[in-house]
């Protein structure tokens, strides 16, 4: 029990300093406030014109697909991070060795500054932008469940986090990881959801998301606000995708742990 | 002119000889470059696969629309682009002295020095994108292909414009890697029909921030179906440049050397 509070004074000692310290650059944060209402106002024309009269394409009436997309806008701002690339370059100037001499995991350190930053987004980014779709566009932006939406967005910025800390492992057996992280951004940009949802590609693609990483960062969570899960052909009830998205993450967990000794095993402090 | 041409082509070779010197490195970005090329029209390709369509316009049409804007931002990126990072890098450490020091335009020099080869990954997509829907949709004169060719080069003069004036803001926005968000944002409007946003936001995308010049009139114009307001609005398009080019002037007169 002692352990515990331990971690989590420390895990909000290091949120905190991390707020003050992105405090600094509020205004570079500020920036959605313009490009994610601008981004939203694209699609929402798009889609205006795509439904034309009415009617329900794959599944979707045009309401649901106009909160699809705010809501998707929205939950970026809550799951965002870059923990590939802050450890990527700690490793390639071999400045990750002043965190090996610490008495502290990198990785609960870098996920509590991920805290930190996004307590800071939903301050300066969800927030407002949130008002700005409800006054502008008027979207209903209530979850079908707050609670099981809470838990699901938890859940798709930690699967994120995992995710991309353990792209930045790799940075331990090839250095450079661009290429590797590039080409997650483009697989994540296409399946995770955000640009369609899911139910528009063809059933065997959809299928194989179950297995991959990509929708429990975004479609899930976005899926469980609308209030209905489909996907490959299989229609499940939320707490049902929800405890799939809970398993996977458990998965990313345990992968990131066995990836994180091995590297620790081949550190050599030497950088680049 | 005849050494600015010089010194523009001796810079191409440099920048050659740099991406090359890192073979392995220069192909990938190309092949993530052509990735991300084919996912741009993913969109459309879904929305007309689940037999849905943007009223009026058939497949191929949008898919014309987009390629050409895809190669205009892939020539204006491999020419512009890296002004803007360039030019933050040296705001940020204090040395853009470096540059004034230069016995050349300064806008000129970060141009010539900054052009970027990797961006032949855009092209080529861009190109691949065109012929498969140019061949579906058909050219409809061949005087279309002259207005084309004419109205493209005023999206490139777009294209140069909102380079200019990312990198311009870079030097009172110091170190902000999000300026091109604010940019890229605004040009989402010039990758689709722009007859499916309202009349105020097409006239925005004509005449103020035109970036409907970057696809969509060009496109139109080898459709056949150009209209004498898209013609018009090749003269906001240079002001567009003359502007950016201007505003990086007036920026680097007021720029003071301080670093961070």
């Amino acid at each position: 029990m002692r352990s515990i509070k331990h971690k989590i004074d420390i895990c909000a000692a290091v949120a905190h300093v991390t707020i003050k310290e992105y405090l600094v650059y509020r205004s570079h944060m500020m920036v959605s406030l313009f490009v994610g209402p601008v981004y939203f106002v694209v699609q929402f024309f798009i889609w205006t014109a795509v439904y034309g009269d009415g009617g329900a394409l794959v599944g979707f009436e045009y309401e649901q697909m106009i909160r699809y997309f705010g809501i998707t806008a929205l939950l970026g701002y809550v799951t965002w991070n870059s923990a590939d690339w802050n450890l990527s370059m700690l490793i390639r100037t071999g400045r990750y060795l002043t965190f090996a001499l610490r008495p502290l995991n990198h990785r609960f350190f870098a996920l509590s500054q991920k805290i930190g930053h996004r307590l800071l987004a939903i301050g300066f980014e969800l927030i407002p932008c949130t008002f700005i779709f409800i006054l502008l566009f008027g979207i209903d932006m209530r979850p079908s469940n707050i609670g099981w939406f809470v838990l699901s967005v938890a859940l798709a910025f930690f699967m994120n986090f995992y995710v991309n800390y353990c792209l930045g492992l790799a940075s331990f057996w090839i250095v450079q990881t661009d290429g590797i992280r590039y080409l997650y951004a483009l697989l994540s940009t296409i399946f995770a959801g955000a640009l369609v949802p899911l139910v528009f590609f063809p059933v065997s693609l959809q299928f194989i998301q179950f297995f991959l990483p990509f929708q429990y960062i975004s479609y899930v969570p976005v899926m469980v606000f609308l209030g209905e899960y489909r996907l490959g052909g299989f229609t499940l009830s939320i707490p049902a995708i929800v405890g799939i998205q809970g398993a996977a993450v458990i998965v990313m967990f345990i992968l990131s742990e066995i990836l994180y000794k091995s590297a620790m095993k081949r550190f050599t402090a030497v950088g680049a | 002119m005849k050494k600015f041409f010089n010194i523009y082509f001796t810079c191409i070779k440099t920048a050659m000889a740099r991406a090359l010197a890192y073979r392995l490195n220069f192909v990938l970005s190309m092949l993530i470059a052509l990735g991300w090329n084919a996912l741009f029209p993913l969109v459309t390709i879904l929305i007309y696969g689940a037999g849905a369509s943007f009223p009026g316009w058939d497949f191929y049409e949008v898919l014309l629309i987009q390629s050409v804007f895809l190669l205009s931002t892939g020539f204006a990126f491999m020419a512009f682009n890296g002004v803007l990072w360039s030019t933050m890098h040296h705001i940020r450490e204090g040395s853009f002295e470096i540059v004034l020091l230069k016995p050349i335009s300064p806008i000129f020099f970060m141009i010539a020095a900054n052009f970027d080869p990797e961006c032949v990954g855009m092209i080529v997509g861009g190109t691949v994108l065109f012929t498969i829907a140019i061949v579906h949709t058909g050219v409809a004169s061949v005087m279309a292909v002259g207005q084309f060719l004419i109205l493209f080069t005023a999206g490139f003069a777009v294209m140069a414009g909102i380079n200019m004036l990312m990198a311009a803001t870079s030097f009172k926005w110091v170190g902000n890697s999000r300026i091109p968000e604010i940019f890229d944002s605004m040009m989402e409007f010039g990758k689709y029909p722009a007859t499916i946003f309202p009349k105020p936001l097409q006239g925005i995308a004509a005449f103020v921030f035109p970036v409907s010049m970057i696809g969509f009139f060009p496109a139109q114009a080898l459709l056949g179906d150009l209209e004498m307001y898209m013609i018009i609005s090749i003269i906001p398009c240079i002001l567009f440049m003359l502007f950016g080019i201007f505003m990086y002037k007036h920026m680097i007169k007021l720029y003071e050397g301080v670093g961070g």
